[in-house]
């Protein structure tokens, strides 16, 4: 049984991304391709990649859909018709796809078997970093550099984004609201945010011990901001207000404090000393959660539309 | 016992999935806008159904977190389609405005 549903499930996949393919317009692709990033959540489920699939349905299912649906209300407002790619363009672009997708398939059946693999010797050192989920352990423990970077990287992105902003604009807030906020919409983002910020901290919490952790609940905390903005029900924050950049870099800054204490706690730069490794580790998922928050609504809400009103 | 309770709720979750794809495939061919968007709709409602059976039939509890936010997603994703809506009619201008 267990194996029908994996094939069935694979083959509702495939029918899905051929739909977001061949779609007719950009906002039904869009569409069928958030509804492909929620079924994709449900595939990680089944190889037991749970964090994968939280970070999936948060990500390819919410917050990816958005910034696409939103990229694409502004091209149509431009270009009004919207000239779409020629046949050669969609041609050369369909013979990359297949090529990637191909040598993804030789890698994939070109792997030794059994596969070399970290995993014991990641379950092996758990105790030490006091945590009970190996994969925050990898990402805030093993490799924390490179979720630092990650980190970092996000924040040039939004500092890319607000780079768009005309000069005259510069430090102003970006425009989220229509001119007319559908009643439904209203009533919505009244009622889902007080139980999307519960499931966000329960997710930052959850995350040292079972599937979770600091980037879906960042996530989830960044959509429910996006909807109160986008419903009106609080104004969008000036781009240059000193309170939302500090929020911006308090998570990766306590991230790099903490490095260079390990130089002289734990002799090392991101290493924690044995006894405080847990508490520390939660302060930083709880300081990059905010950040994280941020960063991903910000970069939704693109760049300042509005004057700043000094 | 357990094996075939597990197998059980696992047929149970199939059978959903296959509903809730032909329901998907024929909700995204809808006439308007609006309706292809409650694809979303359902499927976080059928693949949270999903998810918490085979989260049952594997004993994972951390399953239901999956369904919790796949449901929570699809409804905030569906909030963004106001947004692709609502455009048009303000600055395209297509459309007049029925001033409500």
């Amino acid at each position: 049984m267990s194996l029908l549903l994996d094939l069935a499930l694979v083959a509702w996949l495939l029918a899905l991304a051929l739909y977001v393919t061949s779609a007719r317009g950009d906002r039904d692709a869009i569409v069928a391709f958030i509804a492909f990033g929620l079924l994709l959540g449900l595939g990680w489920t089944r190889i037991a990649a749970l964090d994968v699939a939280l970070t999936e349905a948060a990500i390819g299912g919410g917050v990816t859909g958005m910034l696409l649906l939103r990229a694409e209300a502004h091209l149509r407002k431009r270009k009004p018709g919207g000239p779409s790619k020629g046949v050669v363009g969609k041609a050369v672009t369909a013979v990359a796809c297949v090529m990637v997708t191909v040598g993804l398939m030789l890698v994939v059946l070109a792997f030794p078997s059994p596969a070399p693999t970290l995993a014991p010797a990641a379950a092996a050192a758990l105790p030490a970093t006091g945590l009970g989920n190996p994969v925050t352990a990898v990402l805030l423990a093993y490799r924390a550099l490179d979720t630092l970077l990650e980190k970092v990287v996000l924040i040039l992105a939004l500092i890319g984004v607000w780079s768009l902003a005309p000069d005259g604009l510069w430090g102003g807030a970006p425009r989220l609201r229509p001119a007319l906020v559908p009643e439904p919409l209203a009533y919505l983002a009244q009622m889902l945010p007080p139980f999307g910020v519960l499931i966000a901290v329960y997710m930052c919490w959850v995350g040292a011990d079972a599937p979770g952790g600091t980037f879906q609940a960042g996530t989830v905390l960044a959509a429910m901001w996006l909807l109160v903005m986008l419903a009106g029900l609080s104004p969008e924050p000036e781009t240059r207000g000193k309170a939302l950049r500090l929020t911006l870099i308090a998570g990766p800054a306590l991230f790099v404090a903490i490095g260079f204490l390990g130089f002289a706690m734990a002799g090392g730069f991101l290493s924690y000393p044995e006894s405080i490794a847990k508490p520390l580790i939660v302060g930083i998922e709880a300081a990059l959660t905010l950040s994280i928050a941020a960063t991903l609504g910000l970069l939704v809400a693109g760049p300042a539309q509005m004057a700043s009103g000094r | 016992m357990v094996a075939a309770v597990a197998e059980i709720l696992t047929g149970v979750a199939l059978f959903i999935l296959a509903v809730t794809a032909l329901g998907l495939f024929r909700v995204l061919r809808a006439e308007f806008a609006v309706e292809r968007m409650m694809a979303v709709q359902l499927l976080g409602t059928g693949g949270a159904a999903a998810i918490l059976l085979l989260g049952a039939a594997s004993g994972t509890g951390a399953m239901s977190d999956v369904a919790l936010l796949l449901v929570l997603f699809a409804a905030f994703s569906c909030s963004a389609f106001a947004l692709g809506q609502a455009s048009p009619n303000v600055d395209g201008s297509e459309r007049p405005e029925d001033g409500a």
